[in-house]
Parts: structure tokens; sequence; C-alpha cells
């Protein structure tokens, strides 16, 4: 399930360097995503991927470089969205049913066709029948795969995850992500998946980009997955020479 | 009861008609106020609007009135209340980044200076320490057609625009990360929302008072979010409930000679309390 050999990539990053204050957070970053591959991006924590996800969300302009998605297939109301974590006010009453049907915001549909877009979300995450319960009477689990289809209701062609599976237990964790397995080769959705866990990666990647001290390398999984676990090796050796210091000094 | 509050429609009318748009245009402004969790900043941005009044009547007790003789009029007073409820509304909105003051301490600073400063100020003047417990004790007597028209149209442009974008409201209201994600303007939305906050408050409080004011923004959209299961019916039921429980609260007070904000406030005050027993059985 790859793109055509010539067709024009969803994302396409050259040059791009990002960035808040004075010092880049990255630069240099040359990246494509095309149809149909199943992206994992990598990285301690600090690295940069959220900085990477804001400006492909359009939240954060490129400081050099340019970065281009397709209009027709990565648009605003192409692109599907999980953040990390449900910045929701628990006090508001809501239901599943609102918070997908909010997914809709700037989706160009006819208000017929909502209940139809809705019901196909939430089947798609395993969660039909649903829609009347309340989403605060949901478990964790379940929240986030509300969260998924509230994203999948946009119908995109791009689904972007935010260390989604971050406050989940390994059961839901593992059902997540079996899920979004599913949606990926079921669907034809690409996707964009934000983790620092390796073993993910190496379980359900086609492609994985790497953020590391500033630079981001990005390929085919084998590839790329092998200067992750270097740069794990190397994070790793650093803390532990770090430690070693400092009881020295102590 | 009832035929005696339509007696008295005639000379109360402007009060009612004001009264009921303060309470419409308040609980839906409210509604946002109360789905980000910001109460305190809806009290501290009308206790900073009393502060604005505050400050022109000290300037009037320094003869300011006297070299500029519009600054004893009834809009040079709503004005200040204006531009100091909508200056603290965009001083205390945003939150603070990292390692800064927290927007609900600077809140609490604003609130606690707004409601001593004007008591300092005009300490040594009778007439405006009586103001100042006039807008802190409530009363909606006294309302002119020139409120009505105001209030009015206030109340339409809230509607319409409540109207106009209600589900980017909504979305921004439950999940600003992912409003901005589908492309909300989220700071340009945050801060049109401040000034119409501060606008709405900052108007109501010179007509209404203290207690008026802050009960409209706050008690209908509480009661209504108890009361329903989403929060999209919460901008139709907040505001059906402060329009219903003003009118009823007039009637109530024009019948056992009660002042109609408080009794408005006592009313909303009770619809939040059942609102607590419906969810509680939820």
């Amino acid at each position: 399930m790859t793109a055509a050999p010539g067709e024009r990539p969803l994302l396409a990053l050259r040059g791009v360097e990002l960035g808040y204050g004075r010092a880049p957070v990255l630069a240099g970053v040359d990246w494509e995503v095309r149809a149909g591959e199943f992206w994992f991006l990598l990285g301690p924590n600090g690295s940069g991927k959220t900085t990477l996800l804001r400006a492909i969300l359009g939240l954060l302009p490129p400081r050099r470089g340019t970065l281009a998605r397709d209009p027709a297939r990565a648009g605003r109301a192409q692109i599907g969205f999980v953040p990390q974590r449900c910045d929701m006010n628990p006090a508001l009453p809501t239901t599943v049913r609102e918070v997908v049907t909010l997914g809709l915001v700037g989706v160009p549909h006819a208000r017929a066709e909502r209940p139809a877009r809705i019901a196909r979300a939430l089947a798609l995450v395993g969660l039909d029948g649903f829609a009347e319960r309340s989403f605060w009477a949901l478990s964790g689990g379940e929240r986030q795969r509300a969260l998924v289809a509230r994203a999948l209701v946009r119908r995109p062609s791009l689904l972007i995850l935010d260390e989604p599976t971050e406050s989940l237990d390994v059961t839901s964790e593992a059902a997540f992500l079996d899920s979004l397995a599913a949606l990926h080769r079921d669907e034809r959705v690409s996707v964009l998946f934000v983790t620092h866990r390796l073993w993910i990666a190496e379980r359900f990647a086609s492609h994985v980009a790497l953020a590391w001290r500033g630079a981001l390398v990005a390929g085919p999984r084998d590839a790329t997955l092998a200067h992750a676990h270097a740069a794990a090796a190397f994070g790793s050796a650093l803390r532990a020479r770090a430690g070693a210091a400092a009881e020295q000094r102590a | 009861m009832i035929e005696t509050f339509v007696a008295s429609w005639p000379l109360f009318r402007d009060t009612y008609l004001v009264g009921t748009a303060i309470a419409f245009v308040l609980s839906l402004v409210g509604v946002w106020v109360v789905a980000r969790d910001q109460l305190f900043l809806g009290a501290a941005i009308s206790q900073a609007s009393t502060l604005g009044i505050a400050l022109l009547l000290w300037l009037e007790t320094l003869g300011a009135a006297a070299a500029a003789p519009w600054l004893a009029s009834e809009s040079a007073a709503a004005a200040c209340a204006v531009a100091a409820s909508v200056t603290t509304a965009l001083a205390t909105a945003r939150p603070a980044p990292p390692g800064r003051e927290s927007a609900e301490a600077r809140t609490a600073w604003v609130f606690l200076l707004a409601a001593s400063l004007p008591v300092l100020l005009l300490a040594h003047s009778a007439h405006g320490l009586e103001e100042v417990h006039r807008l802190m004790f409530s009363t909606l007597l006294g309302s002119t057609p020139r409120d009505v028209a105001r209030f009015a149209a206030l109340a339409l442009a809230t509607a319409a625009a409540v109207a106009a974008y209600r589900s980017r409201l909504v979305l921004f209201a439950m999940d600003p990360e992912m409003a901005a994600a589908v492309g909300v303007p989220t700071r340009r939305a945050g801060a049109a929302i401040a000034v119409w906050l501060g606008v709405a408050i900052g108007a109501s409080i010179h007509v209404s008072g203290l207690v008026y004011t802050f009960g409209c923004l706050v008690l209908p959209a509480l009661a209504a979010k108890n009361l329903c299961r989403e929060v999209r019916p919460v901008l139709w039921l907040a505001p059906l409930l402060a329009v219903a429980t003003a009118a009823a609260g007039f009637v109530v007070a024009h019948h056992w000679d009660l002042p109609p904000a408080h009794a408005t406030v006592t009313g909303l005050c009770a619809w939040v309390a059942l609102g607590w027993l419906v969810r509680r059985r939820d």
C-alpha cells in the first residue's frame, strides 16, 4: 500500500528550520510523507517532535525552508489530529457523539450526512453504540479511541497522532494500536504517529523519522531504526556517564 | 400578582427591558467563562468595572469635570467601566507561560485591587462612596431608553455571533488545542471573546451593579450545564433560564417590593442547586 511512483507527496519539507527563541529546535529538515505510508516520528523528550508536528499542522511557520502540503489531500480539512491528552474540562457535560461531531469543524459537508459520518467513525474505532454515552463515563482507552473517531470523522488522508498511548495501560495500548493498524490497512489512511517508544515503531511502522540533536533522519523503517537504536544506546551511555560523574562528586 | 406587574409596565418598562437584555447577553457570554472554568475571572472583571467608574468619580472630585464637562456624563461612566473591564479581560484571560505568575494569581490581584482602591479613592467623597455602594449593592432602577437601545443592540450582536460561529466557539471552549489544529484562529478568538466579555460586563455593571452582572454571567451557564448532557444545548438553555428567571424575578420583586436584581439572582441560584440535584441522580 505505497504511493505510486511520481505521485505528489502529502507533505514535503525542504531545508526546514523550526524554533521558538534564538536557537533552532530542528534545522535542515528534508522529509517527504507519501500516501499509504505509516510513519513513526521518534525521539527523546525535547528533541523537537511536537515542534515539528505543530509546523505540519500549520501552527508554527518555518523560520527557513519550505513546508508544502498537497492542498487536495493534506489541506487542513484532510488532516485528522489526535492530541497527546484530552484538554477538555471534565466538569462540562458531553457525549461521545458531541465530541466526534466537533471533529467536523472546518470540514465542508452537508448536515444530512453527519449521522452517517459519525456512525462510520465510531465503528472504525470499535465504539459502535457508544454515541449517546457520556464521554466522561468511558475508560481511558475508550476516550482515546473516541478522540481518534473525532479525527476520522473528517475522512482524513493523513492522520496525525501525538503520543496517543501515553496515558493508556498495556492492554488498552495494544488494542488501540491494533485498531490503528487495521485502519491504515483497510481505509488507506496515511498515519504519522509520534512516540518515543521504539518497540511500537518496530512492530507497526513502514517508515521512521528520528528527531535527534537538532536534526531529523527519515527513511524506511529498518534503516532508520538502526539510527534510533544507536541514538537510544548513546543516550543511555550519556545518562550512565552523567550518573557515574555525579556519584564520584558525591 | 401578574396584573399589578402589568400595571407597573409603563413606569418600569426600561428597567425590565434592560434587565432582560443584560440577562440574555451575559448568560451567553458566561457559557464561555463556565466552559473554561474561569468563574473568578468574571468576578474580577466585574469588580474592575467598578474601579473604572470610581476613577472617573475621583477625577471629578479633583475638579476635572469643570475643565471637561463630558466627564460627568453617563456615557463617560459607561465608557470607563467598559475600558477597565476590557483591559482586565485581555490582561488576565491568557494563560501564563511557564515560570510566570499564573492567570489565576493575576485575576486575584485585580479583584482585590479593584475592590479596595475605589473605597480609598472616594473615602472623602460622600457622592462617590454612595455610587460605589450602589454598584456593589446592585439596582436596575433608573435605566433609560438609551440603555434599552444599547443592550438590545448588544443582545442582537451577541446572538448573531454565537449563531454564526457556534461549532467553532464550542470546540474552542472545550478543547483549544484541537480548535487550533483544525484552523480556528485561537489567539484572535480568545482576544475577541475577552473584549466581548469586557464590553458586556462593563456596560452591564454601570446599569445593574455587581451582584446582577456577576450572577447573570455565571449562574445560568452553571445551571444549564448541569441540566444538559452536551455543551451545545447549553448555548440556548442558559439564555432561556436567564431571561425567564429575570422576568419571574421582576414580577416577584414588584409584588413584594423587593430589589429585582437580588430576586433574579436568588432565582438563578435555585436553578443551579436544582442542576446539581439532577446531575447527582444522572
